[in-house]
């Protein structure tokens, strides 16, 4: 397991170099530069290419970045906030994204395995329709529509938690994104769970334990949850990179000073140093999540373990 | 049996999440819409992007500049009706030849640090714009508009920043030389390019100058509270007890929220979250009957540019009298922008500048609303534009960036052109940066442009029609208004205002004469302002809002 670990981390900084490259291929690809503005004069913006050394090739660029990097230099905004190196301007905006994701994942986990597991159950009941209608409006009214109407309901009409977000009550004001955001995770997870738990139950193998006369709690927590972890926790990893990173239009509507709409306008307004800095972010929190996935499976199924092992040693 | 027990057990667990997500709010009695701790009066004030930079030399934006100058007091201020009114300078000289400017300071400027407002600091901060390795995108405040001595050449890398044309006489005399009179070089002075700029203290902080709270010194009505981080969404300023003018600054916190989505924004205003809130086109139908709800000019032009040096018929005066004659822009303006955004029959925007005369240039150059005509005129214009060319057809391509408004108006437009005989024309959306981009190439036919007002003169239009500038996009020329507008800028005319003015208001109607733009509208920013809040001064140029003379009731 510790070499299976030790080689997946190698991998995983390859893989990030190789993202970055990338990156900074794809954003001399992007239109426009981040100074042109009209009342740019071409002098000036030669100036500023040169104060920024993005007058130089792109791989000089490259090399001086990752060098720097390493040195725990990301480089300055050019627009967003001038001049300000990017760890200042993601000290405060990462831990509130981080934290309203993390959640809104916990939520959204919870809830929709609970939902899930229930329906799976009570197959074909009232609990079974009412999680098919929860999973149908969760995967398809989108999280911004949920964020209107909280933002509309509890936050305008009821005051019960603030409209915007404030610092003075970090988690009074993030509760109502928290939900905005958990919605889709709350429907995927319970629609997986549930299909992934009926066929479960319908398995040989869980007849086979039945009839050996195990049943109730021990049969769903030892056989039959830990089977339909495994696909869950698959779909559940690309979510909550997708959760921790923020939404765009939910940190735009609850005015969070978070990363998602940082994100946004650093690409409109070719803002490159802000731009990599999150992508590489995203990309790194991806490649974790995958690994600490690929190390749960063998947590909480062990043949996977056994045979991982055995394929790498 | 046990699976009733378990889905006992998963209830109650969602029942306990689900209160541990809402259960703090009957536990917590707080208002959220109530600000906590105020001591005094206090101002909340919508932004629809938060602060690009505090550093004066280095902003570029209007919202930036609109804080900057709430905690930085430059040579002059704007009164309410657009002035420029002494500030940091108590008095000032003018050289009769107007090229030479001596301010004399007040004594009792001080910096939040403590340190007095000096004559050094000035020349310090002006210093540092026109070097070229700082690379401040307005340094050309200092040398095209500014035509401070040798800051062209300082840009230019021919002289050393020590070299430009301003001196510090004593503690607090400056001494501004110019290389051509500037009629308008008082206006000037309100821009935050021109402020000061603490030395010492902007050295000891480095690059890092304007990027926080702590990395600025504050001089003006305001000073920056710690909350202030780089692009925070929210923060505030509180009143300076040192400032030289404490007694009259009415309001003790003036607090920013950026809000970029304008339904919410609007909603936290009516949700009484803010005093002041910037509307959106969309939403004024909805708010336009409340008496807190008002319109401002914002100075921008919004005009077509024509590419006449790629395009044969677009090089046709008579083809771009069609184009602009056929669209409605009063139409335009009521019925599709409805921000309050007004029809532009002319080339330099209303409000923009005050002559000798005491009269807004509009009312002296007068609108060409008659002579653009109507669509009636456009089939005319047209029909002669064909014989000339001996063309029939015309396919055009319009430019548009993409932004909600600025579509609607090119596909309004759009539709207005088709249908002229034989115009067909294609909307193309782009970025904006990619836009520019194309434009600055001359890679397109006609697009959808704007421009906001440097400085209060209608040079800032006039000026970019010229052989050779760089906004000339359409690449027209004309030799004797190129002499009129140098003339004006460097000529006998510079130092006669009254010709002056003469001449601008000719170039002007040379402009419309040729039709070398087509304006469409002149944009207007739609606000509310809650009642009891009085005195906030809206500004088309420069600073857009001005809170230090504000009051709440």
């Amino acid at each position: 397991m510790k070499k299976y670990i030790i080689k997946r981390l190698v991998v995983s900084v390859i893989t990030l170099l190789v993202v970055l490259l990338i990156l900074f291929i794809l954003l001399q690809l992007m239109p426009g530069s981040p100074f042109n503005d009209e009342k740019l004069t071409p002098e000036q913006q030669a100036l500023l290419y040169q104060k920024y050394g993005l007058d130089q090739p792109i791989i000089v660029q490259f090399f001086k970045y990752v060098t720097n990097m390493l040195h725990g230099d990301f480089g300055v905004s050019y627009n967003i906030s001038k001049n300000t190196p990017i760890s200042e301007l993601l000290k405060t905006r990462l831990p509130v994204s981080l934290r309203i994701g993390a959640q809104s994942v916990v939520i959204g986990a919870i809830i929709g395995l609970v939902l899930g597991i229930v329906a799976a159950l009570k197959h074909n009941t009232g609990w079974d329709t009412l999680t098919t209608i929860v999973s149908v409006i969760g995967v398809s009214v989108p999280s911004y529509v949920f964020a209107l109407v909280l933002a509309y309901c509890f936050g305008f009409k009821h005051k019960w938690f603030p409209m915007l977000y404030t610092n003075r009550m970090p988690f009074q004001s993030s509760v109502l994104p928290s939900i905005a955001l958990c919605m889709f995770t709350i429907a995927s997870i319970a629609r997986f769970t549930r299909s992934e738990m009926l066929e479960v139950l319908d398995s040989d193998y869980i007849l086979l334990a039945e009839s050996k006369g195990i049943t109730g709690a021990q049969l769903i927590w030892k056989h039959v949850l830990r089977n339909t972890l495994i696909p869950v926790i698959t779909v559940l990893a690309p979510l909550i990179v997708g959760l921790m990173t923020g939404s765009l239009v939910v940190e735009k509507i609850f005015a969070i000073p978070g990363i998602g709409s940082l994100l946004v306008t650093a690409i409109q307004s070719n803002d490159y140093n802000v731009v990599i800095v999150l992508s590489f972010i995203y990309s790194a929190m991806y490649i974790a999540i995958m690994l600490i996935v690929d190390v749960l499976y063998g947590v909480i199924d062990p043949r996977i373990r056994v045979s991982k092992e055995g394929g790498h040693d | 049996m046990n699976a009733k027990k378990l889905l006992a057990l998963l209830l109650a667990l969602v029942m306990v999440l689900g209160l541990a997500a809402c259960g703090t709010q009957p536990a917590e009695p707080t208002e959220p819409s109530e600000p906590a701790e105020t001591t005094g009066s206090e101002l909340r004030i919508h932004l629809i992007t938060n602060v690009m930079s505090l550093d004066s030399g280095a902003a570029t934006d209007g919202d930036s500049f609109e804080v900057i100058a709430d905690f930085t007091d430059g040579l002059m201020q704007l009164d309410a009706d657009g002035n420029a009114i002494p500030a940091v300078a108590e008095t000032y000289d003018v050289s009769e030849d107007g090229k030479t400017y001596t301010f004399h300071l007040r004594e009792d400027a001080v910096w939040s640090n403590g340190t007095p407002v000096t004559a050094d600091d000035f020349v310090f901060a002006w210093q540092r714009v026109v070097t070229p390795a700082f690379a401040s995108e307005y340094n050309y405040m200092m040398s095209d508009c500014g035509q401070i001595k040798n800051a062209a050449a300082i840009l230019a890398g021919e002289k050393d920043p020590t070299e430009l044309g301003v001196t510090a006489v004593d503690e607090h005399t400056l001494m501004v030389e110019l290389e051509n009179p500037v009629p308008f070089f008082l206006g000037l002075m309100v821009f935050p390019t021109f402020y000061p700029i603490n030395r010492e203290f902007c050295e000891s902080v480095g690059d890092k100058y304007g990027t926080t709270y702590d990395t600025v010194l504050c001089n003006g009505a305001y000073l920056l509270d710690s909350n202030y981080e780089p692009a925070c969404t929210s923060f505030s300023l509180t009143k300076n007890p040192n400032y030289y003018d404490a007694d009259k600054i009415s309001i003790e916190t003036l607090k920013y929220q950026v809000i970029t989505d304008s339904q919410t924004a609007l909603l936290a205003y009516q949700n009484n979250e803010l005093d002041t809130v910037i509307l959106s086109g969309e939403q004024v139908e909805q708010v336009s009957d409340d008496p807190c709800f008002m319109t401002y000019n914002a100075g921008y032009l919004w005009y077509i540019t024509v590419n006449q040096d790629q395009y044969d018929f677009l090089a046709n005066v008579n083809f771009r009298k069609a184009l602009s004659a056929a669209y409605d822009r009063d139409a335009l303006c009521s019925t599709i922008i409805k921000d309050g955004s007004g029809a532009a029959y002319f080339p330099v925007p209303e409000q923009l500048a005050t002559g000798p005369d005491g009269n807004d240039f509009r009312e002296d150059a007068g609108s060409y609303k008659e002579q653009i005509g109507t669509y009636d005129d456009a089939v005319n214009y047209l029909a002669a534009a064909k014989e000339e060319l001996g063309q029939d057809t015309f396919e055009i391509e319009l430019l548009v960036e993409d932004d909600t408004t600025a579509k609607n108006v090119a596909a309004y437009i759009q539709e207005c052109w088709n249908k002229l005989d034989g115009v067909t024309v294609t909307l193309k959306t782009e970025t904006k940066k990619q836009r520019v981009e194309d434009i600055q190439n001359g890679d397109y036919c006609t697009c959808l442009t704007r421009w906001g007002p440097d400085f209060a003169d209608p040079m800032t239009y006039l000026n970019m029609w010229t052989t050779g500038c760089t906004n000339n996009y359409g690449l027209w020329s004309n030799p004797d208004y190129d002499a009129l507008i140098a003339d004006c800028t460097s000529g006998e005319l510079a130092t006669d205002p009254n010709a002056r003015w003469q001449a601008l208001i000719q170039a002007d109607k040379m402009i419309m004469d040729e039709m070398v733009i087509l304006p469409v509208y002149q944009k207007a920013n739609a606000t509310m302002i809650r009642d009891g809040v009085e005195g906030i001064e809206f500004h088309a140029v420069a600073i857009n809002r001005v809170f230090k003379n504000a009051t709440v009731g």
